[in-house]
């Protein structure tokens, strides 16, 4: 090989290598450009996935309005019966401060709610009261004032032990509602 | 060429090769030429490919950012749908969970003072709460009086279904289904 042809090789090799390396590059920048446009698109789309779950957010938060402030406005009875001890002394005040007197039986007992996972526990309350006509239908309207979220499963009114005694029995059952149940925002919320 | 002098001009040599064409003198020029336009190539897909890569790369961050607040939204949205679905366990209970005390003080002084209640009994339905079963005895008592009560419970959105009237003596007993009307 005279040193012509050979000059033609390096040549021809300078030339080979430069061809492959611009190739390499060139397939590089087309992959990076798919990449970029697909980046894009990914990016739109995220957009679009973010405007439907904002307006999703936003119809869910109005139509849910109502119900979340009922929730808050009765969240303070919740948190103030949420022990037997509450409930039993929630009544207890009630009835000193009603001034009935005679309270012929009181019973009291915590029973599991499997009903609702809100509501673990149900105090079940039990009363027999006898007194004035006024004071009873008083302190039976304090009670239920007093304990909202507590529901009169029974009430029977019947004549008293004198003339003008009445006597009540009731029968309460006074939710202990866990709010924190879950995931627990919503006394956070107010 | 070759090396050694050579000093008969007539006879034609054969160990020199021929001229190359001319047109043959446009090869460097060309490969010049082409190692421009591939240095201009190259140079311009570098361009292009850090152009695509800042793109990529504030595309990658736009969508981190718009998934970010997407997953914000959803669980916003999680905590709404918790906190409803409590509010309407709340409400199932309320619903439930209306005062007696109205409709006892109703009945009472819905009956005229010649005529005496001697017993009263309100009691939920197991099955749906916010109904009552009521049961009053009525003594010395007409049908008046039972229209009365019907009356007074009607002011309270009360309505009496399926009511039974039995009379015992002078003792009217009274019993009724009282379904809350909205």
């Amino acid at each position: 090989m005279n040193p012509k042809q050979l000059a033609c090789v390096v040549l021809m090799i300078i030339i080979g290598l430069i061809t492959y390396f611009g190739q390499i590059g060139h397939k590089k920048v087309v992959s990076m450009k798919r990449s970029a446009a697909q980046a894009e698109s990914d990016a739109t789309m995220a957009e679009g996935g973010r405007q439907s779950a904002e307006i999703l957010t936003a119809r869910t938060k109005a139509e849910t309005e109502e119900l979340r402030r009922f929730l808050a406005a009765w969240t303070p009875h919740i948190d103030r019966a949420q022990t037997e001890q509450e409930v039993g002394s929630a009544i207890e005040v009630s009835l000193r401060e009603r001034g009935i007197t005679l309270v012929r039986s009181r019973k009291s007992e915590v029973r599991t709610s499997r009903a609702s996972k809100l509501i673990p526990k149900i105090v079940l309350t039990t009363l027999e009261v006898e007194d004035e006509y006024a004071k009873v239908m008083a302190w039976m309207g304090d009670i239920e004032k007093r304990l909202p979220l507590a529901r009169v499963t029974a009430c029977r009114i019947t004549g008293g032990s004198g003339a003008r005694l009445l006597r009540l029995d009731i029968s309460l059952e006074t939710p202990l509602i866990d709010l924190g149940e879950s995931s627990g925002p919503a006394k956070q919320k107010g | 060429m070759s090396s050694y002098l050579c000093h008969d001009f007539k006879t034609p040599r054969t160990d020199t090769s021929k001229r190359l064409p001319e047109s043959f003198k446009a090869v460097p020029v060309l490969f010049y030429l082409a190692l421009l336009v591939g240095t201009y190539f190259m140079t311009m897909d570098w361009m292009a490919y850090k152009r695509a890569q800042t793109v990529k790369a504030q595309a990658d961050t736009t969508r981190e950012e718009h998934e970010k607040a997407s997953s914000k939204m959803r669980a916003q949205k999680e905590i709404l749908d918790a906190e409803t679905k409590k509010a309407e366990a709340v409400a199932k209970w309320m619903e439930g969970a209306r005062n007696l005390q109205p409709i006892s003080v109703a009945i009472a002084r819905a009956v005229p003072p010649e005529v005496t209640l001697s017993n009263l009994t309100l009691e939920r339905s197991d099955q749906v709460p916010s109904n009552l079963a009521l049961s009053v005895n009525i003594n010395g008592g007409t049908a008046a009086e039972v229209a009365m009560i019907e009356a007074s419970l009607a002011r309270l959105q009360y309505r009496s279904y399926s009511p039974q009237q039995s009379k015992n003596g002078s003792v009217i007993e009274y019993r009724s289904t009282l379904v809350r009307q909205e």
